[in-house]
């Protein structure tokens, strides 16, 4: 007997698998690397210190190696040359390289997403843009400006994980999906199953709250402000990220009166002082990216 | 009428105006009604302070709760009902403004002349709008000395103090002003290895010594740290785990965050006053005289703008007869006799005037105090660490002033307000019957020590 051929484009039985596994809390969230989680900890932990991070990130070569890399880049390290770890955890700060922890592990070889590596990385350096721009926001805003990177990065998460699920059920039941399907299916699914991924992950409160919310931040409460400022991070990485005249892509005109920035009573001269720091930001990005 | 700003004073101000037949336009900047009051200073503080004096208490009773506060606390969760406070708080101020009648305009304002203002949107749309009168309470902001960068993520302001994510380790508070003492007091009271710093030798100058050395030593009880007559030469983040102070001394102080509470200065600097004819006075505020009115006849100013008291319960006022003297009402008496309320912890309250002041205006005063322990309410509810004083003038009759350090200040500072309202004598504490067992007795014990004190003249 001839092996089955795989059936095309049948959506739904897929479709009722990913909302079986949502409703039923199976969605495989991906282990957020052990070292990662660690340092996030550790960095919110009042009682660390540096020496204890700088041995944590030893025992990652390849967390290491970035860090030592990020540490030398012309952003952080324009005069001298760091030759060691404990150096760097010093040059850097904690926070800085629990951020470069969590966004050096946010890969897309965190995911089994066979055929849409290229998105995935086009999506993790959206998050990672708009988790350094909501930072900028929120220093204009005087409001948290810790929390901003993080959820900035993190706000987007289910996307990944969300093609890695559709990819899977639509391989159990033998469906080959179009891409325009699968992604379909992601933007439909990616929110709920983000809440699901950083709750698994522990992440702070601040962060699910964002997650959640983040499509629409006037339900978000007491979490409005800090999800209005992780989807202004995310409009203005979207405007530097896309190809200006291409579908959806905002103009500067459009960013400055984007009504988010207005919800968070930026005025149009102090938006302006913000994507001054441009250069600062896509700084910071490539050294992080490298 | 315009009136810019939607604080204490912009809000009765409006309504004040409105109410005495004006048509009347409050400009606000931002969404959100209330100004800083509401938003980033008196509100969030008092409910932050709320949950610190929560966990204070659960800590002194820790054998009956076995309380031990999370490491990792956000601070979000210790100011949880801030959300709701603030949202009925402006519901309350939306729905007051619309009955009266008030036509509220988001956007920014800026003086064209004495009468003309432009007031620009978020969205950039403008408007030109004319009055023959306007009342300017556009409040303040913190000051930013050059030696300290305020980042906002490592050295804040007090604007956006409870922004950080986590309650820290440890706190530098540079300043030993009103805001400095509740922030290190409540942030201490939660905790947090608190540092204060001050260029003068004590917190609260304006305070009696007695009050302020109560204050600090409640405040070194809980495991903070008082460093009077320290200059600081510079602050930073030293881009590794710590923010850095350093003294002209030669000390370094090490924490985790830290707060600058270095004053704060008019918050004009978008109005352009010049275009009006206006001009900051040393101080860095708008002048104004008894009757609220700058140098130019047609602008009266309120509230924080003008600077001390700086109280929201004076702008309030200050904004309310701005409005009455710009309309040609009759405004009543301006009493001088307004209460100061410190939120720290322990609280701090006063009126009238300090034992200090009446010694250099009255010679040999006589003062009456009564500490809270020697009170049966004190010594039930462990309120202990606190005392009230009365002072009179040298013949023991007329109260002069009150003050009042421990849990309950702020409230009971208003038994001594009407006392001196009403010019009552120092008798009237002695012949009244208060409550048994309450705080307020503290004002009978005080004022019999003046009588007896009397009898000896």
């Amino acid at each position: 007997m001839a092996a089955a051929t795989p059936h095309q484009e049948e959506p739904q039985p897929v479709e009722a698998l990913i909302v079986e596994s949502i409703k039923t809390d199976h969605i495989d969230v991906p282990m957020l690397p052990e070292v990662a989680g660690r340092v996030v900890r550790l960095t919110q932990n009042p009682d660390s210190d540096a020496a204890k991070l700088a041995s944590l990130i030893q025992s990652d070569q390849t967390l290491a190696g970035h860090v030592m890399r990020v540490a030398n880049s012309a952003l952080y390290s324009p005069n001298s040359s760091l030759v060691s770890l404990q150096q760097a955890t010093a040059r850097l700060g904690m926070k800085l390289i629990a951020e470069i922890a969590l966004a050096a592990s946010i890969n897309s070889t965190l995911f089994n997403t066979p055929g849409y590596e290229a998105h995935i990385q086009y999506q993790i350096r959206y998050s990672l843009l708009s988790g350094l721009w909501a930072k900028e926001i929120a220093r204009a805003c005087r409001r948290n400006v810790e929390a901003a990177f993080i959820t900035g990065l993190l706000h987007d998460i289910g996307r990944p994980v969300a093609i890695q699920t559709i990819l899977a059920k639509s391989a159990q039941q033998g469906i080959e999906l179009s891409t325009d399907t699968v992604l379909e299916l992601e933007t439909k699914y990616q929110r709920k199953i983000g809440v699901r991924v950083v709750e698994q992950w522990d992440m702070p409160n601040a962060v699910i709250d964002v997650v959640k919310h983040f499509d629409d931040f006037t339900a978000a409460g007491a979490a409005m402000n800090q999800t209005m400022i992780a989807v202004a991070g995310a409009q203005i990485a979207s405007h530097f990220m896309c190809e200006q005249g291409s579908q959806g892509c905002l103009t500067r005109d459009q960013l400055v009166s984007h009504p988010v920035l207005a919800e968070l009573n930026l005025y149009q001269d102090e938006i302006l002082q913000v994507l001054e720091k441009e250069d600062l930001v896509n700084s910071a990005m490539e050294s992080m990216t490298k | 009428m315009l009136i810019v700003g939607s604080g204490p004073a912009g809000q009765k101000a409006a309504v004040q105006a409105k109410r005495s037949g004006a048509r009347v336009a409050l400009i606000e900047k931002t969404r959100e009604l209330g100004g800083s009051c509401v938003h980033r200073g008196t509100i969030p503080s008092k409910t932050l302070r709320e949950n610190a004096l929560r966990v204070k208490n659960m800590r002194l009773n820790a054998a009956l709760a076995n309380f031990e506060l999370a490491e990792d606390v956000e601070l979000a969760t210790l100011i949880n009902r801030l959300n709701d406070v603030l949202l009925a708080h402006d519901t309350y101020m939306r729905r007051q403004l619309e009955r009266n009648g008030v036509e509220m305009i988001h956007g920014r304002a800026r003086f064209l002349s004495a009468n003309q203002m432009e007031v620009t949107s978020v969205k950039a749309e403008k408007q030109i709008l004319e009055s023959k009168n306007i009342i300017i309470a556009s409040g303040s902001y913190p000051r930013h000395p050059d030696n300290i960068p305020i980042d906002h993520e490592y050295l804040f302001d007090s604007d956006s103090i409870l922004s950080m994510m986590y309650l820290p380790k440890s706190l530098t508070v540079l300043g030993g002003g009103v805001i400095a003492s509740e922030y290190a007091s409540i942030f201490q009271a939660l905790g947090v290895k608190v540092t204060m710093i001050d260029k003068y030798p004590r917190p609260l100058g304006f305070l009696d010594d007695d009050l302020t050395e109560t204050f600090i030593n409640g405040f070194k009880h809980m495991g903070g740290t008082w460093m009077g007559e320290t200059k600081i030469a510079k602050a930073y983040w030293n881009g590794f785990d710590a923010v850095v102070v350093e003294t002209e001394n030669g000390k370094q102080i090490h924490s985790e965050k830290l707060l600058c509470a270095a004053g704060r200065i008019a918050h004009v600097k978008e109005l352009e006053i010049a275009n009006a004819g206006l001009e900051l006075n040393q101080y860095g505020l708008i002048s104004v005289d008894e009757n609220l009115r700058t140098a130019v006849p047609s602008i009266y100013a309120a509230g924080d703008v003008i600077g001390p008291p700086s109280l929201a319960s004076a702008s309030m006022e200050q904004g309310r007869r701005a409005a009455c003297n710009a309309m040609g009402v009759a405004s009543g008496v301006m009493h001088n006799i307004i209460p100061v309320g410190i939120y720290s912890i322990p609280e701090l309250s006063s009126i009238g005037i300090s034992e200090t002041k009446a010694r250099e205006l009255h010679g040999d005063v006589l003062v009456g105090v009564a500490k809270f322990d020697e009170i049966a309410r004190g010594q039930i509810s462990g309120t202990q660490d606190g005392m009230l004083k009365i002072v009179s003038d040298p013949n023991g009759e007329k109260i002069l002033g009150v003050m009042i350090v421990g849990e309950g200040a702020t409230e009971l500072i208003h038994i001594g307000q009407m006392a001196l309202l009403a010019n009552a004598d120092i008798d009237i504490f002695v012949e009244s019957i208060f409550n048994f067992p309450t705080l307020a007795e503290a004002y009978r014990a005080a004022a019999l020590e003046i009588v007896h004190q009397r009898k000896k003249l």
